[in-house]
């Protein structure tokens, strides 16, 4: 009983105080926490629509493990892209790893999957001036319209041309290399999930 | 009783000076070393990170200064603790609902605010000791003195590295970016001439 | 076999392309202030080590086991500081009680660790890059801990061979330690890009 007391006695500031602390912090995040939601969601819409910009809006089509090239067990949320009521394109996020941490992409593709109409990068540390180059358009415009399946890396070459050969960038091509290592092995797992939860048909 | 006023007077001035220059906690007491490494690639993040914190050491000093009379000898640094980590928190999470992209950009370092010497410090030595405004304006020093070090240290980093301050190009288009100025080296570098350029200044003054 | 190979991947992505100290920016104060002797480094190294491979393991048990099944994680920073701040107290009665001699080598640094920037930021960033095997953790801090010692170290040897050289007067101490860090910094980066 006395040790009780005792301890009380010693304690009893603390307490109060991580009492009225924890009510300051769940008062806080209470107020604010669905503002965070919806920056997140809006930020993952302004990336969608900057890649696929007729469509009028996303909807969740589906939630997919892919794996990436580490073996890391990733979740992809898949969206459809509408515009008044017929199915645009789809986008969907995948990551894997770059030259410095992990790059992480949205990548949006046509309506069969036939071809990729581009991607966002989401979050990358990579080198600025160098590695940060795969944000620019001149990277990122080669992919609009390349074929969906197997996509290479070539040193030089007609970067305008819209093809399967994505021309480096100068001065980082293990960036370079990094973003089509993510888009070919996460592109090859969801179409082939999509296919198998019959999102897309299965035509040659 | 004039006297004692003018005394006073003078003391807040102090208080508030010492933060900015004499007592700077970057430059002088070498404390907050590992934010002020990290954020100060370019200006907004450090001036993001700066008013970060100024607020944590405001609430943190009020609060501490407040309780100063009923903390207990060996609880103290405890309590400290905890009252910098729910400032922190509250802060962490204001800064992702209103301004996301930053809370983004500075990451992990927005928690390491708990661990920044400068708050516990100045809990330590200061607010634990004297009464209420004289805390308040020891942080508002503390606080206004690390931020503009942030500013400046990130000013020539983002000057070097990108050509731009609060990304309008201030060099001509000739200049070639330093990119080493935006990674870890470049920071060190920057900061270690900096430190020994207000070593050179003090020195002439004194 | 897949999963050695990933553990040792982790440990040397940390050790050396994303050493704590140099490209983090984390346990800069401790860092400067005790890369004086070689002796003393590697107390603090050890130290550091020591800590860091505790509170990252227990960090991560308590984030993943209890804050967030409960869905608790706003709390995340406190509870990460109280634990640190606990374990570390922990240590240093466990270490002064029944390995005293230990303790002569590097128990005084124990109690500065506690505010060291590493420790609690090894825990958010191994909360950030969503690390979700127990494994890994273990090997992510003790890894860290390595990381450190080995900066601390070099930085060390390279500072008592400073104390010869003539240095100008303004830069002696705190800023020619951070430009030798700023160049370690840039010896390290060549080893960016290792694993694929």
């Amino acid at each position: 009983m006395f040790k009780i007391k005792h301890f009380i006695e010693q304690s009893w500031l603390l307490i109060v105080a991580s009492f009225c602390f924890g009510l300051l912090i769940a008062t806080a995040n209470t107020a604010w926490s669905p503002r965070i939601e919806q920056n997140k969601i809006t930020k993952i819409n302004n990336l969608m629509g900057g890649l696929l910009p007729k469509a009028e809006k996303f909807e969740l089509a589906a939630e997919l493990q892919i794996e990436s090239a580490k073996g890391k067990k990733i979740k992809s949320n898949v969206y459809k892209a509408l515009a008044e009521g017929r199915c645009l394109g789809w986008a969907f996020n995948c990551e894997g790893p770059g030259f410095a941490d992990k790059i992480e992409l949205i990548v949006s593709v046509d309506k069969d999957f036939g071809n990729f109409a581009g991607y966002a990068v989401l979050a990358s540390n990579e080198t600025p001036g160098f590695g940060d180059k795969i944000k620019l358009p001149y990277y990122r415009q080669q992919f609009a319209g390349a074929p969906a399946g197997k996509l290479e890396l070539a040193k030089t070459g007609d970067a305008g041309k819209i093809d399967s050969e994505i021309v480096a960038i100068s001065g980082a091509t293990v960036s370079s290399e990094a973003v089509i290592k993510i888009i070919n092995n996460s592109a090859a797992q969801v179409k082939k999930q999509m296919r198998e939860k019959g999102l897309i048909s299965n035509g040659k | 009783m004039a006297n004692k006023a003018q005394t006073t007077s003078t003391l807040y001035k102090q208080t508030l000076l010492a933060g900015l220059w004499r007592e700077n906690p970057v430059f002088r007491l070498l404390l907050g070393m590992c934010p002020t490494l990290a954020v100060t690639a370019a200006v907004k993040p450090a001036l993001t990170m700066g008013l970060s914190v100024i607020f944590v050491l405001l609430c943190s000093n009020i609060v501490v200064s407040l309780m100063r009379n009923l903390l207990k000898a060996h609880l103290r640094i405890l309590m400290f603790t905890l009252t910098i980590a729910t400032f922190v928190t509250i802060a962490d999470l204001f800064l992702k609902a209103f301004v996301p992209r930053m809370s983004e950009m500075l990451g992990p370092y927005v928690p390491l605010i708990i661990v920044n010497c400068i708050i516990i410090c100045r809990a330590e030595a200061c607010a634990s000791k004297n009464n209420l405004l004289v805390s308040t304006i020891d942080a508002l020093g503390m606080g206004v003195g690390f931020t503009l070090t942030l500013c400046v240290l990130a000013g020539v980093r983002e000057v070097l590295s990108t050509g731009a301050i609060w990304e309008i190009k201030v060099l001509p288009a000739w200049f070639v970016p330093w990119a080493a100025m935006s990674m870890p080296a470049g920071a060190f570098i920057t900061l270690g001439l900096l430190l020994g350029l207000v070593n050179v200044i003090s020195k002439k003054r004194t | 076999m897949d999963t050695l190979n990933i553990l040792l991947m982790a440990f040397i992505s940390i050790v050396l392309i994303n050493n704590l100290v140099l490209t983090k920016f984390l346990g800069i104060c401790p860092y400067l202030g005790v890369s004086g002797r070689i002796d003393m480094a590697f107390g603090m190294g050890m130290a550091v080590t020591f800590v860091v491979t505790l509170s990252g393991t227990m960090t991560w048990m308590i984030d993943h086991w209890i804050l967030m099944p409960i869905g608790l994680e706003v709390t995340r920073y406190v509870c990460f500081i109280l634990v640190i701040a606990g374990a570390v107290q922990l240590v240093e009665m466990y270490i002064r009680k029944f390995f005293p001699s230990l303790y002569e080598s590097f128990g005084i640094f124990l109690p500065l660790i506690t505010t060291n920037c590493a420790i609690l930021g090894l825990c958010l960033f191994i909360n950030l890059w969503g690390i979700d095997n127990l494994l890994e953790a273990v090997v992510l801090s003790f890894g860290a801990g390595i990381g450190f010692t080995m900066a601390i170290c070099i930085m060390a040897g390279i500072r008592e061979n400073l104390n010869m050289a003539d240095v100008p007067r303004c830069l002696k101490g705190a800023p020619i330690t951070l430009i030798t860090a700023g160049l370690l910094t840039l010896a390290f980066m060549g080893f960016a890009g290792m694993i694929k």
